[in-house]
């Protein structure tokens, strides 16, 4: 019965997410144990499923006979698991601490929690329909959450973001709809769900409903030409720029490409063929371009989301490349940008909501008030910039490691990509802690009197995400060995 | 494991002085105060003691011969690998030489510029980062050192402060962070075509190994030596060096110009001579290409030095010109040229060392920054003056100095070696070059000694003690290894016979 757990974590969230507004809790106080109690107990049951794997599917419903809603939690899934698991009550625990200002606070952490059990949803997902229907949830949960401020910046921003994501989704189901009709089986299978020997005379058709497929499920991953909604919802709170736009929706988006390319449509279909010369074109465009934004852009969220839409494109430049390397490289990178850039997110929403600033410019002499938040913001920018010793190193070395194996011309284009885009990384993350700390000698301080480094609530997760950087980053190997064993299967 | 030590010790200390500065800080509110008397010679004493230390402790790691040790894994086969050879020997030496003499130097130094528990703290960091950079027994261990070196020896341009240091604190992250990334695409390649990233004499390759992929490996190492040339200021990727070393304390451009950009050579050596091999890029394009960038630096530095009338900056622009000078010896590659270009790079450590620290004299007694200020400065610093004069006439190289033999050996080595038209363009431009320094630094000892008709003459008192011992023993090294180099001279053709 272990596989009952499975809908346990996915719903427990989400049901009790829905009692939040409703609960008679008096004191803010108790509402803030009842949030992170749900939180934790659904991040414990959801570690307690990885530690035992259970094998077996659960059906939740069912449309029809065929089609139904079912999950089973298997390698990549469990990967995507543990990145929510334990992130979730941490970005929780930062959130109370930045809300404390803001309207509609249960509302909020309604749509927040809920989010969480979506996420695990799509994780969990065992077939390309139940994972299409989180998928769709997921951008209908996380719309209250970018309008939240009620501005007509974020309203417009969250209009943006709909016609994005339903349009991308939009292409994604006529993927879903070829693979319940081609496919052998709609169950997600290592190396692809499609006889490629019987149906060898629709092979040109097929192909070109991946790469519409992979393109509507990259909107989320914000891949170019459909990047520009990411930025512009940096208008949320930061908790949702932090949790959602920078680890759970984009990297939902990604986890659905992963799921597209190697477990549905197979690595055999595409690789080789002009989709994946076009995707690839497009992703390493993406590298740099996400890049030169976040050096042109002074709104400091703005300048780190599309420092995320660069590098989501790494993970996709390792699914696009269809090897189990490939694979490994990217999912190296989803779990350590994952940390990466939710540290570097909570740090700029610290400092946001101490200083009330919001441009780069603002920022000089904030080093000096603020010198933890900055110390981490700079120890993140260094792992994002991959100094060896940093998580961010490793990921980049199996991208590379990766494509040089692949070796193909367009591969080593990528690798180049992926270094420049190291060096802009440099140049956006490090101006800021240079200024931050060095404002220049007749500095007036006077006028930031009052910032301060945030509670324990903030630094906690700070300090966790530090330590963790740098673990992941000095001892790779254990996950490396895990991602090649998932990798290897497709094989 | 004792290996570790000399390396983790500086480190060790150096961060106890920075959380000490940053408890400080976060007590005070950020009301700079400068420290009592007191408690500055402590922190003098502490990092002086720490150097010495680690100076001596690394000389003894470096004699014991073939003394190895993996740190750990960041991946199975990726090692954080350390062992020492020759190579690491004469490298840890000399930057320990100076490290503790500017160490000394700095004591007093320091004093107006603020923040010297912050200064000494980076000061031992880097110490123990660079000596980790020697003893670095693969690429990757190479690599890591490399980048921390960078980042470590940032705060050095930073240090007063201003808006200016700022800025080219930033060209020098930028630049340095484009070269190290060029090295890494390099990394990345070899990785995948190299049998091993492991240090060996000779290098690693074997005419199997690239087979097929010469082409893609000749790049690999163009870019990597682009990237750790920007390090040793090899053009295209030179212009942060004469921006960034200035704006440091003195002490600290002195170690820049004279020990950091070394590291530069240092990683180019590894990757030519103990990866690649000699005989693998030798007759290629990328010899030639690499023998064209470095002549082109060694005229362009020593050109733009002729013409810069700040006193720190012509010296800046002078370490473009003279680290070339090894780029080429290294590049010409025969034995010769690789025992001129290791002399050239001890001797220009000490040199430089001793030029800038000259130079942080006049700044700190007289606040003269420009050279054309400098009349008659002779009068009241005769020691130092004649510390410089025996100092640039090394740079020069000019018998009985140690510059001239390293010269000689650079020159013999292209004129031997089988390179066309090189083996004479080199020499030549070699000696352009060398009447160009003439030029821009004896026109400074003429005019400090023989002050033009109607200057007027300041007297600035004597310089303090701790500031010229060191001075004089780096110009005493200048000379005296220039009459008694035959020790160093074999010791440097063992570790080159081992190489071709």
């Amino acid at each position: 019965m272990s596989e009952m757990i499975m809908p346990i974590v996915v719903l427990l969230p989400i049901v009790f997410g829905l009692t939040i507004p409703f609960v008679p809790l008096k004191s803010k106080k108790a509402k803030m144990f009842y949030v992170e109690g749900i939180v934790l107990v659904t991040s414990i049951l959801a570690i307690l499923m990885l530690l035992n794997q259970p094998t077996a599917e659960f059906t939740l419903f069912r449309f029809t006979d065929y089609l139904n809603v079912s999950f089973r939690l298997d390698g990549v899934g469990s990967v995507f698991v543990g990145i929510c698991a334990l992130l979730w009550p941490l970005a929780t625990l930062y959130a109370f601490e930045y809300m404390e200002h803001e309207e509609h606070q249960p509302t909020f952490f309604m749509f927040y929690t809920i989010t969480f059990g979506v996420s695990l949803g799509i994780a969990l997902s065992q077939d390309i329909l139940s994972m299409y229907v989180f998928y769709e949830l997921l951008t209908m949960v996380t719309l209250p959450l970018i309008i939240h401020s009620l501005s007509r910046e974020a309203i417009h921003a969250t209009r943006k973001y709909l016609y994005y994501s339903l349009g991308g989704a939009a292409f994604a189901f006529i993927g879903v709809i070829f693979i319940l009709v081609y496919g052998d089986t709609a169950n997600f299978t290592a190396g692809g769900v499609l006889d490629l020997v019987a149906l060898a005379d629709k092979k040109e058709l097929l192909t070109l409903v991946f790469f519409l497929c992979f393109c509507g499920f990259s909107v989320k991953t914000a891949m170019f030409p459909f990047c520009e909604w990411l930025p512009t919802a940096g208008v949320a709170p930061t908790p949702v720029t932090a949790l959602l736009h920078a680890v759970a929706v984009v990297k939902a988006g990604a986890f659905a490409c992963i799921r597209v390319t190697y477990y549905c449509f197979g690595p055999e279909l595409v690789k080789g063929t002009w989709a994946q010369t076009v995707l690839m074109c497009l992703i390493i465009f993406t590298i740099v371009y996400g890049c030169s934004r976040a050096i042109k852009e002074t709104h400091i969220k703005r300048r780190l989301a599309w420092s995320t839409v660069s590098n989501l494109s790494y993970i996709l430049f390792g699914v696009i490349l269809m090897t189990p390397l490939g694979l490994v490289g990217a999912l190296c990178h989803m779990c350590f940008h994952a940390v990466m850039k939710i540290t570097s997110f909570f740090c700029a929403g610290a400092i946001m909501h101490k200083s009330h600033t919001n441009y780069v410019h603002e920022l000089d002499g904030m080093g000096r008030k603020m010198p933890f938040t900055f110390i981490v913001y700079t120890i993140s920018g260094l792992a994002l910039m991959g100094v060896p010793g940093m998580c961010g190193f490793m990921s980049k070395w199996a991208l590379a490691d990766a494509a040089l194996t692949d070796g193909s011309p367009l591969a080593i284009a990528g690798v180049v990509a992926l270094l420049i885009s190291a060096l802009l990384t440099a140049i956006y993350m490090m101006t800021v802690t240079v200024r931050a700390f060095f404002p220049g000698k007749d500095f007036d301080y006077s006028k930031l009197d009052g910032v301060k480094d945030p509670t324990w609530m903030m630094l906690l997760p700070f300090g966790l995400f530090v330590i963790a950087m740098i673990v992941f980053g000095v001892n790779a190997q254990p996950f490396v060995d895990f991602f090649t064993n998932i990798a290897m299967a497709l094989m | 494991m004792l290996i570790l030590l000399p390396i983790l010790l500086p480190i060790v200390m150096g961060s106890i002085l920075l959380v000490a500065s940053f408890v400080e800080h976060l007590k005070k509110n950020n009301d700079y105060q400068a420290e009592s008397d007191q408690e500055l010679s402590k922190i003098h004493l502490f990092s002086v003691a720490g150097l010495v230390v680690s100076a001596a402790l690394a000389i003894y790691v470096g004699l014991q011969k073939g003394m190895s040790c993996t740190l750990f894994y960041l991946l199975e086969d990726l090692p954080i690998y350390f062992a020492v050879d020759s190579l690491s020997l004469l490298f840890v030496t000399f930057i320990s030489i100076v490290f503790v003499l500017v160490g000394i130097y700095s004591c007093v130094y320091m004093k107006h510029e603020h923040e010297e528990k912050r200064f000494f703290g980076f000061y031992l960091i880097v110490y123990g980062v660079l000596v980790g950079l020697d003893f670095a027994g693969n690429l990757v261990t190479l690599y890591l050192f490399y980048e921390f070196m960078t980042l470590t020896s940032m705060p050095f341009v930073l240090h007063n402060g201003s808006h200016e240091s700022t800025m080219a604190s930033l060209k020098y992250l930028f630049y340095s962070m484009c070269g190290a990334y060029l090295g890494l695409f390099g990394i990345f390649v070899l990785y995948q075509y190299a049998p091993s990233l492991t240090f060996t004499a000779g290098g690693v390759m074997s005419v199997l190994s690239y087979n097929g992929n010469t082409a893609i490996m000749l790049v690999a190492i163009m870019c990597m030596l682009i990237g750790f040339g920007a390090k040793a200021g090899m053009f295209p990727l030179h212009a942060w060096l004469p921006s960034a070393h200035p704006v440091a304390p003195s002490p600290a451009s002195a170690v820049l110009s004279s020990i950091i950009v070394k590291c530069g050579v240092l990683a180019i050596i590894r990757v030519v001579f103990y990866i690649a091999g000699p005989s693998f890029i030798a007759g290629t394009w990328v010899q030639y290409a690499w023998m064209t960038l470095s002549l082109l630096t060694v005229f362009m530095g020593s050109l733009l030095a002729f013409r810069e009338p700040i006193f720190k900056k012509r010296l800046a622009y002078s370490s473009v010109s003279q680290v070339s000078y090894v780029l080429f010896g290294l590049a010409v590659l025969t034995t010769t040229g690789f025992e001129g270009a290791l002399l050239h790079t001890v001797f220009h450590a000490f040199i430089k060392c001793a030029l800038f620290l000259t130079a942080g004299i006049f700044i700190f007694k007289c606040h003269i920054t420009r050279v054309s200020d400098l009349q008659g400065i002779g009068k009241s610093m005769p020691i130092t003056l004649w510390c410089f004069t025996f100092a640039s006439l090394g740079l020069i190289g000019i018998p009985p100095t140690s510059g001239f033999i390293s010269k000689w050996y650079l020159a013999l080595g292209a004129l031997q070696s089988d390179i066309g038209a090189f083996r004479y363009v080199g020499p030549a431009i070699l000696l352009v070059s060398a009447l160009l320094t003439a030029g821009y630094l004896l026109e400074i000892v003429v005019n400090g000694f023989f002050p033009k008709e109607g200057t007027e003459i300041k007297s600035y008192g004597k310089e303090p003690k701790a500031m010229w011992i060191p001075l004089m023993v780096l110009a005493g090294l200048t000379l005296g290894l220039g009459v008694l180099p035959n020790g160093l001279i074999e010791f440097i053709s063992t570790i080159a016979s081992s190489l071709f």
